[in-house]
């Protein structure tokens, strides 16, 4: 879990009908676990998951987890009060550009780091990071977040 | 595929409204969003000598059904231009719309199925129906509308995880162009400040402009003498740092329309049709990038496909509007279409090369700042420019040397890039 997370996750009760990769993969972030999809025809990853292997099409692909550990490349901030109601207690928020260990890029929410010129200057000049990825627990979703290592 | 058109196609007549508040401007205030989409129309028609009868199928695009609850289909739209009993389609590609509705109707054109179609776009992104009324309307919240808007981006993993359209756009962009060109972050803001200017230059010069002050001009409204002095202020602040707002889009009201029509057809019509030389589109979700934020593979596939089409180079190009809803990305993508050297796409606008009377001219009307941003309009607004550059009939911002070849590029959020090539005929 993140150390600024401030809201709780729900607790929830385990469906018993078949799930959506969707609900899959938040079901995983929940657990603190990042799932894709590694085809088994080209080796790569989807991350989050779908229906097909987002880079040579196959629907041949197993379920997998990544590691969360990656670079952060490039960070910024978004605006307040934010368009997604969701996100309104802690915009704004500094959102960021990440490349996986996995070779997958991610942009997600970035914590631990204040979304001010002079914050952002200092991470822009250092960069690129080490961040390991964790999860934010919202009134009503775990969100992907990452910390710098 | 084989990526050609087997006939010519032309556009015979082109009309765009003002963009900008319905509640405020005077050329759209009063007015329901049929009847802007109808002014649209009718100027394109009339531009083409012809009356909505003579078409065989109008093409209508709209992406916000929240801010203008009619989808502004086809056959809500016909009646108000005289086009009933005609063939047609809604459709949308979100802020590619009408140049993607350009290119449906040349392939429907090029095919032989039909002779002639007219393809409007009309959008409300400042304001939205009040209630239940048929003809009040309010302002929405600037959140709101980019809510809305954001429903054109993955809704299953990167909108409910705090997407961020700002940063995403804007500030990781500009941190990306400047390490891979080791631009300091302090000669990226003057970089942007010079190009906030030019287009505000070319707004100021643009009756149907959003934005029709200089920004020295908003500056002297904020009580600045100095206008590099008003940019730096808390009046300009950063919505994704590096960048600031005035980088980024403003919101508007608007419409926009266009007659196509095989190239002799269109010569008959119009003495100064503008040949549809090229198109090329190509979609993707996100990651928009990877590693280099600078460089959008599905704008270079769009825009090799166009070029491919239209049979010609970078070299060719005498007029280029890239997407410019985020300056710095408008300029990265005119540096990989080549019609901008690589790292020094904002140190030509630093010096005036980008004004309408400099050697690489972009954007005249004001792009997505200044004459701001109607969605499905707004692709349509920035052919009408080009057009009107390439007919010599610009005003007061003409370039001084018409333009024989220009290319328009558009990102369709979230994203169509598409690359539209036009020639003089």
């Amino acid at each position: 879990m993140c150390a600024q997370a401030t809201q709780r996750v729900e607790a929830r009760a385990p469906a018993a009908e078949a799930k959506s990769y969707v609900e899959q993969y938040y079901d995983a972030l929940r657990d603190g676990r990042f799932l894709a999809h590694k085809c088994r025809k080209c080796g790569r990853y989807t991350f989050p998951p779908t229906t097909c292997c987002e880079h040579c099409g196959s629907w041949d692909f197993e379920a997998a987890y990544l590691s969360g550990r990656g670079m952060l490349l490039y960070a910024s901030h978004g605006i307040a009060p934010p368009p997604h109601p969701r996100f309104a207690g802690i915009a704004p928020y500094v959102y960021g550009q990440i490349m996986l260990d996995e070779g997958v890029a991610v942009q997600a929410i970035v914590r631990g780091v204040e979304a001010t010129p002079q914050a952002l200057r200092a991470i822009f000049e250092r960069g690129p990071l080490p961040v390991n990825a964790c999860v934010m627990s919202m009134t009503d979703l775990p969100v992907l977040a990452f910390e710098l290592a | 595929m084989r990526n050609r058109l087997s006939e010519k196609v032309a556009i015979a007549g082109v009309g765009c409204t003002r963009f900008g508040n319905m509640l405020e401007a005077p050329e759209l205030k009063g007015k329901s969003i049929q009847e802007i989409a109808a002014d649209a129309a009718r100027e394109a028609l009339e531009d083409a000598h012809i009356t909505a009868q003579d078409i065989d199928a109008v093409y209508v695009g709209n992406a916000m059904v929240h801010s203008s609850q009619t989808p502004a289909t086809q056959t809500q739209i016909a009646k108000w231009i005289g086009a009933q009993f005609k063939a047609g389609m809604h459709f949308e590609a979100q802020c590619s719309t009408t140049n993607v509705g350009a290119a449906l109707a040349a392939q429907a054109i090029a095919s032989g199925v039909y002779d002639r179609v007219l393809v409007i776009g009309v959008e409300t992104t400042r304001t939205r129906v009040k209630g239940y009324s048929p003809y009040e309307r309010e302002a929405i919240p600037a959140q709101q509308t980019w809510l809305w808007t954001d429903m054109a981006v993955n809704q299953a993993y990167s909108v409910p995880q705090g997407y961020d359209i700002f940063s995403t756009y804007n500030g990781l962009l500009a941190l990306g162009y400047c390490r891979k060109y080791g631009i300091s972050v302090d000669d990226f803001d003057r970089g942007m400040f010079e190009l906030c200017r030019t287009r505000r230059l070319h707004g100021s010069m643009n009756p149907k402009a959003n934005e029709q002050e200089t920004l020295e001009q908003v500056a002297t409204r904020y009580g600045f003498d100095d206008a590099w002095e008003f940019w730096r202020s808390p009046e300009n602040p950063f919505c994704a740092w590096p960048s600031r707002v005035r980088s980024l889009v403003t919101t508007a009201d608007g419409a926009s329309a266009m007659v196509l029509a095989r190239a002799g057809d269109a010569k008959a019509m119009n003495p100064q049709p503008v040949e549809l030389k090229g198109f090329g589109i190509c979609h993707s979700d996100l990651p928009w990038y990877t590693d280099d934020p600078t460089f959008w593979k599905f704008d270079k596939i769009a825009t090799d496909q166009a070029f491919a089409m239209a049979g010609i180079t970078a070299a060719d190009l005498d007029y280029v509007h890239t997407h410019d809803c985020s300056h710095i990305s408008g300029i990265c993508t005119a540096e990989m279409m080549g019609y901008l050297e690589a790292g020094k796409g904002l140190q030509a606008a630093c010096e005036g090369r980008l004004r309408f009377d400099g050697d690489r001219p972009m954007s005249t009307h004001g792009g997505r700042h200044a004459f701001g941003h109607a969605w499905a309009a707004s692709a349509g607004s920035d052919t009408y420019e080009a057009v009107l550059q390439m007919r010599g009939k610009a005003g007061k911002r003409q370039m001084p040397k018409r333009p024989e070849i220009a290319a328009i590029h558009t990102h369709g959020y979230a994203m169509v890039g598409t690359t539209i090539v036009l020639g003089a005929m």
